[in-house]
């Protein structure tokens, strides 16, 4: 009996402090930064908190500016982009590579995308031309209205 | 006397000219062309094409600088049979009119469209059925056009597989009338683009927002008709978009809006209905916007305020059975509400002069609670609601002192 309730508590322990990611759902999820829905599996993202708490953006620029606005309250948060190649595919944020290309618009009008390596966005800056950009130097590049540039 | 002679000379030359134009046709067999394509390769600027009834399975149909007039008749039908885009079109002075053109390939890295156009000046877009569209009519970097009459459905399947209906990105001076569209991610999409008009088109059943706007400046949208979308109209990053005669209806989920207002300012919203929606209008961040004479009808919220929202005035509008008239986070505001009608309103008139002779408050205690405990919503509708509202009614403690109606209205406006 002993034993049941014991391995009840792992599995209870276990599942509650699920820190991975949850999904999106494409098309009923919101933008926790800009209430837009969330449609397009090539350029969202997802944060998930060391406790657990999922949130979503429907655009990289947004989780940057998201990330920015509560600086150091994220440091230990999972950061998740969409691979341009796989749409709807997961991949961490620092280990990624971003284009900012004129050609290739995201949805919150910064041109900002990520492959899963620099070859990658190298191959897409040959057909797009643009900047590759690394996460750390890309929250410099990424303000809150970034649109007025255009 | 000479020089009037001239004129006329000159002027039935010019009224001639046009006649030089051939119409060339496009039909099944017996005709000059069987490919809409060849025709288009053969025609001289200005010529007209008119594509006979009959199916044509073409793709990729590409007009380059050429001004043609396309047209067809009823049963004449483009299919694309899921291969790129029906039509690619860079011009100027051209039209596309009274054609079908059906099944376009889905793809999540390109937008393939029915009909793209890419720099274009002086067209039109009329009368034009589009089935199993992907993106409809794909609008980049082009002016002065019109797209009316048009009746777009995608397929509906899901929000990701599926583009806009009518796309406008980074276009100018363009109108859009009467059109039909359904089924699709969003109805109309603008993107960078200003001095727009959107009239009398039907926008429903799509799965993100029935019309929307993103840092587009300077467009107005009157006539239509948003029904049954995730959410009706979404304004994002936009400055100065007038909204009149407007019917938002049946905007229902748990993420849904009548209309949104996201970071926009010194826009014009008025004799617009709101009725049956989760939310009539959620607005963040949006200043120095007048309402005035809209009905808000059975909405679960009629308006809700988050964010600094400031410089906002409420005059004359409606307000019928809705559950919450207002919610609002935050404190202190400079918005004004007067001369409103609300249903709510149980204050009197003794000296008969239209106006309530108490202040209304349109905020309740109880959309507080509901704003910071989602679940306490089972509670509508019962008597300790009623009760806590009445104490806050009679002592108000929560409700920001400001945040009345001074002169709330006895009788409903009539507009």
């Amino acid at each position: 009996m002993n034993k049941y309730i014991i391995l009840t508590f792992i599995f209870i322990s276990i599942t509650a402090c699920d820190k991975s990611a949850k999904p999106i759902n494409y098309g009923e999820d919101q933008c926790d930064f800009c209430s837009m829905g969330i449609v397009q599996k090539t350029h969202a993202a997802q944060l998930v908190t060391e406790k657990g708490k999922q949130h979503k953006f429907d655009a990289i620029e947004c989780m940057v500016n998201f990330v920015k606005d509560k600086s150091g309250k994220f440091n230990n948060a999972t950061l998740l982009v969409v691979n341009y190649n796989q749409p709807g595919k997961m991949i961490l944020a620092e280990s990624a590579s971003y284009l900012i290309s004129k050609n290739l618009p995201s949805p919150m009008g910064a041109y900002l995308t990520a492959f899963a390596s620099v070859s990658d966005a190298e191959a897409a800056q040959e057909k797009l031309k643009g900047e590759i950009y690394q996460w750390d130097n890309l929250k410099k590049v990424i303000k809150k209205d970034i649109h007025k540039i255009h | 006397m000479k020089f009037s002679l001239f004129i006329f000379c000159f002027i039935s030359a010019l009224n001639y000219a046009p006649a030089q134009n051939r119409t060339i046709e496009v039909c099944a067999k017996d005709c000059e062309f069987s490919s809409i394509q060849k025709a288009v390769n053969q025609a001289q600027a200005n010529d007209s094409i008119f594509i006979q009834k009959g199916i044509y399975k073409e793709h990729n149909i590409f007009i380059n600088k050429k001004s043609l007039h396309l047209y067809g008749e009823e049963g004449s039908v483009i299919d694309s049979e899921y291969k790129g885009y029906g039509f690619k079109v860079e011009a100027t002075d051209f039209s596309i009119t009274d054609l079908t053109i059906k099944n376009i390939e889905v793809s999540y890295t390109s937008d393939y469209a029915a009909i793209y156009l890419f720099r274009c000046f002086d067209f039109k877009l009329k009368n034009i059925t589009l089935r199993n569209a992907f993106f409809g009519f794909l609008i980049e970097k082009s002016r002065n056009g019109f797209v009316l009459q048009n009746d777009i459905s995608g397929t509906g399947d899901s929000e990701a597989s599926s583009g806009n209906a009518i796309h406008l990105w980074d276009s100018k001076e363009i109108e859009v009338r009467d059109n039909h569209v359904y089924n699709m991610r969003d109805g109309i999409y603008i993107e960078f683009g200003s001095n727009n008009i959107f009239d009398n088109n039907d926008s429903h059943d799509n799965m993100r927002y029935g019309l929307h706007f993103m840092f587009s400046n300077d467009n107005r949208y009157s006539n239509n008709s948003f029904r049954n979308n995730s959410a009706g109209v979404a304004v994002m990053f936009s400055k100065r978009i007038v909204m009149y005669n407007n019917v938002f209806k049946k905007n229902w989920g748990t993420a849904s809006y009548g209309l949104l207002l996201k970071e926009i300012n010194d826009a014009e919203i008025y004799n617009n209905t709101f009725e049956d929606n989760t939310v009539g209008i959620t607005t963040d961040g949006s200043t120095r916007i007048t309402y005035r004479e809209n009905d808000f009808i059975n909405n679960g919220y009629a308006v809700i305020f988050i964010g600094g929202s400031y410089q906002n005035n409420f005059i004359k509008n409606n307000f019928l059975y809705n559950n919450f008239d207002l919610s609002y986070s935050g404190g202190l505001n400079d918005n004004s509400f007067d001369n409103n009608f609300w249903s709510d309103y149980t204050g009197y008139d003794l000296d008969k002069d239209g106006y309530g002779d108490v202040p209304y408050r349109p905020v309740k205690l109880f959309s507080y609670l509901v704003n910071n405990t989602p679940e306490s919503i089972i509670l509508l509708r019962s008597l300790f609601i009623d009760i806590i509202n009445f104490s806050e009614k009679v002592t108000p403690i929560f409700t920001p002192e400001n945040l009345t109606d001074q002169n709330p209205l006895m009788r409903k406006v009539q507009w």
